[in-house]
Formats: structure tokens, C-alpha cells, sequence
């Protein structure tokens, strides 16, 4: 009874009583020899965990997760049994009396990197007279940097060597998409960034059947979203009139200013919708989301805009507070005593 | 541990103390002059201090004093001279000025002065015109004009007959020739030129020969500003405001001074001190208004001779509505406040208003709101939204809210059958028209086109003209 127990809780934690983890392992090293990680490869808790449960010696090879629900010990042997009956599951035989390694890597201190590098030059020696398309039409990608795999491989990348790699991954990603083989995607699936900036791309501002192009702008605390229309320049702000949403006159031109700019003040009408933040913050959003609005009538103004500094959010915000001063930067007043 | 004297001045010849007198007559005299012109200064003042002064250093000014803690050092000299402060009252008159002309402004070559025609055809609808002199004195005498408006910039007082003019001088003629009463009240945002249509309206008055009278505005009845005493026997009790009553009829007199002149009291007035026989001229009436104590019986007459019947049409204007239409600052002898309406010049106002005391030669009473100095008076706001949706025709009129207690009754009553007109921005035909007259005044220096128009539309709110001026004139960038 406490044998079982003991193997019980050996099963629970994954780890199996010590004569069968010693020839395990073995076994392990020679599949990794001679398999090279095929599917008969390694995950052997589940297995173990039911071969320590019966207390059987019955070898512990992987086998699905799925089948253990209702095993007993007469049914995880026939099961056994079929697995190494099972063509796929045949274990090979070696045929040197040295196992000679699958990966050229294996005795190298870099094995993955170099086993990545040895794939792409293979791929390369395959698919290398396939046709390109021109550099400006490849789909842009961020491969990851030196210092992104060094850290990810935990190996000592060498920069030339990244070099040469990263150059053959562009090769082989200027292959044209419709000719590309599987393996040359998959192999290169590896070298991404797992964030990729280039496939950010903000959905295109639409005009809608009503005539309607709703941009979003922001600026400080403030969000303004408006809706331009064609019109005749009214301009409504939270339901109010210009003049009536901003006292200053200052503000009410920065609001205004990316119609101003284009000479379309009479072109168009604005309504929109302005919260957080103070006047300033709000006229700026509101130009931001005028702008952008604006694009989406006429995408031909976009160079106008952008000279007219309409385009870009200005990312400035208030500056924290830092312990020890008073504001952002200033200091206490300096006290005798 | 530096040196008590001046090193510079040991270096230099210079007779010591100690030497006897003799001594020095063997020195050259021209050693003596370069030792004695040697604390130097480029200025007066400080050769004064240094040298030339020696109140205090008899030694030239060059023992140095020990250190000295030097309190206040960052101190800004309070004592400067300032110059003389402006005597009581005139910051306020200087505030207060109404400038109507500025020679500085170009002529505008084409302005005519405004016919009594003029403000009638719908074909002058944006066009500027100017207030002819005569009506300016009497504009002026009625305080039609306001500090806030910016008559100072132009050379001739000039005004944009909008589309709304037309019809509300065409209200008020149609109304004088049936000897009905129009009455109206003017709304609408901030800076839409409430204030402008009332003087229109009295412009009009004026060129037509009605009799004005106008309060400038409520607030000076309503704020406790001027005296106030209850009427002798009425009941319940009214209060009469004297001064500001003589006030009101001398500038009743000055401003309709043609017309009064040409009229004649009908009847008689036996309550007045003064005995002012039928028949007699009714400037003479006015003009026996000398002091506060019987102002208010000297107005009762006035006014029932100038609403007698025969008189010509008459104007009674107000600014500033919602002064009026609350409770009041006055106290009553108990110390409770006065209702605004139980003050009798208001009452007078309020009840014309209401339709209460119609006019029996026809004529118009204007009223119009504030927006830039106005207490809440929620009755009379909605009283005027209600008045507006209904001449709308609109499908719902707005409802008390049931849950609020500021209502009053009597302003409800009092607005009960007042027509609504509500301004808003002027179209762009309109804006054009007074962009050209600024620009033509050499005020605006921009072509006035389209886009400069539309713009400056735009910028000012849709077209509210204070703010349209706000933003082309006001905020110049030369």
C-alpha cells in the first residue's frame, strides 16, 4: 500500500521510480540521435504517470492524452502493444555501430542558429532560381535583431554570421509570394519579429453614404472625433457654434485651421464631438480629427495638410511630478534652516 | 583680510591726512588736481553722492564699510513715482465713454444716410447705412448706444440693416398705422446684436417722429443702485425710483424735444405742485421735472398726456430683460425683498409687455435679453421658449419642469402673450456687406472675398457678428 502511494505521488509530480528514469533517459538520448525530435519523441509523463499507477514495468513510450480516461493495466498494455506494432512507431535500428548525429550542429556550442543558417543555405540551394519581385514591392517585415536572438537562443550569435543569415532571409523572402514554397515560409517564420510595426496599418477613413468622413484626433487629455461633410462652412462643436465652444479666438482658428489652410473653410461642414482636456487641448484634437476627416474627402490635400502641421499627433504631455521637487522640474525653495 | 582703504586710492598722489599744511604748497598744483578729481563719476547725481556730495564720507567714499546682511535685497522699490491717481468716478467714465466717431477711420465713399424708407424696403436688406447726426444726438440722449459696441473705430456711426431689421421695422409700422401695440422681445445667443436691433428700432422710431422712451438698462432699476421710496397710499404697497425717474425724463425731453415741442397737454394736472394749465406746451410739463421729490408724479402726467389720444406713436424700450423679471434688491420696510414688478417704473414696462396697458396711439414695446450680464431667471426663459415654439408652430412646447420651485408666476403671466424675435448669425450676403464697409474704412486690410468672407463666417461662430468682429477687427495682427 505504501509502495502505491509513494508511486502515486511519483506519478503526480512526473517523474518515474528510478531503475525505469535510468534507461528512459537512455532511450531519449537515443532517439534524439537517431530521430532527430520525430513524433515519437519524449512527452512521456502521461504515460509514465499510468505505467506507475498499475505498478506494471511496462516500458513508457508517449502516447495520446486522449486514451487515458478509462486505462487500466491490461489496457495500457495492449495499447503499448499496438503502438510498437504501428508502422510509423517502429523504432530504427541503428545501422553504424557509431550513431553519427542527424543535425551537423551537435557538436557545436551554437547548434540552433547554426542548424536555422544550415537550413536556409539548403533552402537557398533549392529554391535560389525562383523569381523575384522588385525591392519595393516585397512585403515590408521586421526580422528580428542580433540582440533579439542572441537573447532567445541564449547563444553568442556572431554579428557577421547574423549578417549573412538575415541576408539570405531577405533573399528568400523576395521570392515571389505566388511561387513561394511551404518550407521557405516556414523557415523564415522564425526569423519575425513576434510584433510586427508594418502589419499596424490603421483602418482607412471611409466616406460614408451620407456623405460623412469621421476622423478621430487627440491632443493632451482631449479626443475629438468629427464628422465633415460637404457644406458651407458651419461648424458645430458639442452642439455649440465655434464661437460659442471657444472663447479664444486663437482657438477657434487652430480648430478650424486644417480647412483654413487648403482654402476649403467653404467647402465643408463640421460637426463634432470634443471631451477631456482643456480649450487648448480640445481645438488641437479637433484639428487633428479635422485633418484627418479631411483626407478621406480629398487624399490629395494629404501633403498640404502635412506642411500645415496637420497630420502628426503631437505626443507631447504633461511632465510627472518627481519626488523631491515641487513640479515637474522646479525645486523646493531653498530654507536657511 | 582685505584691506580697510581703497588700494587704487593710496596709488595715487594724494595729500595725506596727517601732512602738515605747509607741505603742501611745495606740491605741484597739478599733482593737487589729479589727487582731488579722483573719485570719479560720469554722472552728476553719482558724482554728487561720491565725491561732490560727502554727506557721510568725508574720506572720497573709499573706506569700505565691513559686510553688511543686506535684507529685502530683491525688494522692488515701492516708492516710485506713479503719476496722480485718477480722481473718484473717472476710471469709471473712462470705462463707461462712448465714442461714436474716430477721425483716424477712412470716409466711406457711398454711405448714405438713413430715410425714414430706408429701414422699411426689403431691398436693403445688407446694406450698411449711416445714422444720420441728428438721430445719433438723439440716440445718444436716450443711451441707446453701448460702451461694448465698437463705434470708435469708424468714422461715421454706421449700421447693417439685416434681414431681420426689415421685418421687425415693418412689424412696427404695420402695428402704429392699425394703433395697435407691438409687443416683442428680442433673444438670442451672445453678441448676436440684440442690443444693435434695438437701436434700429429706435433709429426708426426717431426718423418716424415716435415718442422714445428707453431704459438702458434693467439692471439699474432692479440692483438697489438707485433710490427708492414706497408710493403714499397705494396699495399693495409700489415703490417709486425718483432719481432715476427724473433721469428717465429728462432724456425723455432732450430726445424727443421735436416732437414734444409741437404738443400740448389735454389735460389738467392738479395733483403737481406746479400749476400747468390744458393747453399748455407739454415741454413745459417736462421741463418743470427739476428735482427727485415730485419726479414721479411729474412722469404719471407725462405719461398719461403722451399716451393720450391723438399723440403720435410711441417706442417704450427696455435692454437687459432679465433684471427685471425676478425678485428684486430693495427691501421693503419689513426687510423682505421687492418683487421687481412691485417697483412702478418696472411695473409700468411690465405691463405694457403684457399688453395690459396698450397704447392707445399704437406704437411698440421692445424689450431685449442679455446674455453677457444676466441673473438666471428660469420663468422668463421659458416663457420665451415657449412663446418661440408656438410661433413656430412646433409640435411640442417646452413644459415646466415639474420638480423645480424657481418659477414665478408673475414673470409667466407677464410674457404670456409677447411675441419672440430670436437673432441669430447673419447670412454670408450680410457678412460680405460689412466686411467691405470695415475694409473700406481702412479697419479691415484684407480683400474681401469669398474665402476671406467664409472664413471670417466661420471663425465667428456661424456668423454672429460680435464675434465676427472679435475675430477681424479686435485681435488685429498688423
Amino acid at each position: 500500500m505504501a509502495a502505491l502511494r509513494q508511486n502515486l505521488t511519483g506519478a503526480l509530480r512526473g517523474s518515474c521510480p528510478g531503475a525505469r528514469l535510468q534507461w528512459q533517459t537512455l532511450d531519449q538520448q537515443f532517439h534524439a540521435l537517431r530521430l532527430g525530435g520525430s513524433s515519437s519523441s519524449s512527452s512521456i509523463t502521461a504515460a509514465a504517470a499510468k505505467a506507475s499507477t498499475s505498478t506494471s514495468t511496462s516500458r513508457c513510450m508517449s502516447t495520446d492524452a486522449q486514451n487515458d480516461s478509462n486505462s487500466n493495466t491490461s489496457g495500457s498494455q495492449t495499447e503499448f502493444r499496438s503502438i510498437i506494432a504501428s508502422p510509423e512507431n517502429t523504432l530504427r535500428i541503428a545501422t553504424h555501430a557509431r550513431p553519427v548525429p542527424l543535425s551537423p550542429s551537435y557538436f557545436s556550442r551554437q547548434p540552433v542558429f547554426n542548424d536555422s543558417y544550415l537550413t536556409l543555405q539548403k533552402l537557398m540551394r533549392s529554391y535560389g532560381n525562383l523569381p523575384v519581385i522588385p525591392a519595393g514591392q516585397v512585403e515590408r517585415v521586421a526580422w528580428n535583431t542580433l540582440e533579439d536572438t542572441r537573447q532567445t537562443l541564449g547563444e553568442h550569435v556572431k554579428a557577421s554570421d547574423y549578417a549573412k543569415c538575415i541576408e539570405l532571409v531577405k533573399r528568400l523572402h523576395a521570392i515571389h509570394p505566388t511561387l513561394k514554397p511551404e518550407a521557405v515560409t516556414a523557415a523564415l517564420q522564425a526569423f519575425k519579429r513576434n510584433v510586427q510595426p508594418f502589419s499596424n496599418v490603421p483602418n482607412p477613413i471611409v466616406v460614408d453614404k451620407f456623405g460623412r468622413a469621421l476622423g478621430v484626433g487627440r491632443r493632451k487629455a482631449s479626443v475629438a472625433r468629427a464628422w465633415v461633410v460637404e457644406g458651407t462652412g458651419e461648424v458645430q462643436v458639442n452642439g455649440k457654434n465655434l464661437a460659442d465652444a471657444f472663447g479664444r479666438v486663437h482657438d477657434r482658428e487652430s480648430a478650424v485651421w486644417p480647412l483654413r489652410a487648403t482654402a476649403r473653410v467653404d467647402k465643408y461642414n463640421v460637426w463634432a464631438l470634443v471631451e477631456g482636456g482643456g480649450t487648448t487641448g480640445q481645438a488641437e484634437a479637433l484639428t487633428l480629427a479635422i485633418a484627418k476627416a479631411l483626407m478621406a474627402h480629398e487624399p490629395a490635400l494629404k501633403p498640404a495638410l502635412r506642411r500645415a502641421g496637420c497630420v502628426t499627433r503631437d505626443p507631447r504631455r504633461v511632465e510627472r511630478k518627481k519626488h523631491g521637487r515641487v513640479k515637474a522640474r522646479k525645486m523646493p525653495t531653498w530654507v536657511k534652516r | 583680510m582685505s584691506a580697510p582703504n581703497c588700494l587704487r586710492c593710496l596709488l595715487q598722489l594724494r595729500p595725506s591726512v596727517a601732512l602738515p599744511r605747509h607741505l603742501l604748497v611745495a606740491r605741484s598744483t597739478a599733482a593737487i588736481a589729479i589727487a582731488w578729481t579722483a573719485p570719479f563719476s560720469t554722472t552728476t547725481a553719482n558724482n554728487a553722492k561720491t565725491g561732490g556730495g560727502g554727506s557721510k564720507d568725508k574720506t572720497g567714499g573709499h573706506i569700505r564699510a565691513g559686510k553688511k546682511i543686506k535684507l529685502g535685497k530683491f525688494k522692488k522699490n515701492t516708492t516710485a513715482d506713479r503719476g496722480k491717481a485718477p480722481a473718484p468716478g473717472e476710471r469709471k467714465a473712462f470705462r463707461k465713454k462712448i465714442l461714436l466717431s474716430n477721425n483716424n477711420a477712412l470716409p466711406v465713399p457711398g454711405l448714405v444716410d438713413l430715410t425714414p424708407e430706408h429701414m422699411l424696403d426689403p431691398q436693403n436688406a445688407a446694406t450698411v447705412l449711416s445714422i444720420p447726426d441728428a438721430v445719433v444726438d438723439q440716440l445718444r440722449a436716450v443711451e441707446a448706444f453701448k460702451p461694448t459696441q465698437c463705434w470708435g473705430v469708424f468714422r461715421k456711426p454706421s449700421m447693417l440693416l439685416r434681414t431681420e431689421t426689415i421685418d421687425l421695422m415693418n412689424r412696427m409700422k404695420g402695428a402704429a398705422k392699425q394703433k395697435q401695440t407691438l409687443r416683442l422681445v428680442v433673444t438670442g445667443d451672445r453678441i448676436t446684436g440684440k442690443s444693435m436691433l434695438l437701436l434700429q428700432a429706435m433709429t426708426h422710431a426717431f426718423l418716424n417722429d415716435w415718442i422714445v422712451v428707453n431704459i438702458p438698462e434693467g439692471q439699474e432699476l432692479t440692483t438697489a443702485s438707485t433710490e427708492y421710496a414706497a408710493i403714499p397710499g397705494s396699495d399693495p404697497v409700489r415703490y417709486m425710483q425718483q432719481t432715476y425717474v427724473l433721469k428717465l425724463i429728462q432724456a425723455i425731453r432732450k430726445a424727443n424735444e421735436k416732437v414734444l415741442s409741437k404738443l400740448s397737454t389735454v389735460q389738467s394736472h392738479p395733483e403737481l405742485p406746479q400749476h400747468i394749465p390744458v393747453g399748455s406746451p407739454l415741454m413745459q410739463l417736462a421741463n418743470s421735472a427739476k428735482e427727485a421729490d415730485n419726479a414721479w408724479m411729474i412722469f404719471q402726467a407725462l405719461w398719461q398726456e403722451l399716451t393720450a389720444r391723438g399723440r403720435p406713436p410711441m417706442l417704450f424700450a427696455l435692454d437687459g430683460l432679465s433684471h427685471i423679471m425676478k425678485v428684486s434688491d430693495y427691501r421693503s420696510p419689513a426687510f423682505e425683498l421687492i418683487h421687481a414688478h412691485d417697483l412702478a417704473l418696472v411695473r409700468l414696462f411690465v405691463e405694457s409687455l403684457g399688453g395690459a396697458g396698450a397704447f392707445p396711439n399704437g406704437g411698440a414695446v421692445l424689450a431685449a435679453t442679455s446674455r453677457g450680464n444676466s441673473p438666471r431667471a428660469p420663468s422668463m426663459e421659458l416663457a420665451l421658449q415657449q412663446r418661440e415654439a408656438e410661433q413656430a408652430k412646433a409640435a411640442d412646447v417646452p413644459q415646466p419642469d415639474p420638480f423645480f420651485r424657481g418659477y414665478d408666476e408673475r414673470v409667466q403671466a407677464a410674457l404670456r402673450t409677447v411675441q419672440v424675435l430670436k437673432l441669430s448669425g447673419i447670412s454670408k450676403l450680410e457678412a460680405r456687406v460689412l466686411m467691405e464697409y470695415w475694409a473700406a474704412s481702412g479697419i479691415l486690410r484684407t480683400t474681401v472675398d469669398e474665402s476671406a468672407v467664409s472664413e471670417k463666417w466661420t471663425l465667428g461662430g456661424n456668423g454672429v457678428v460680435g464675434e465676427m468682429e472679435r475675430a477681424a477687427l479686435l485681435t488685429m495682427r498688423l
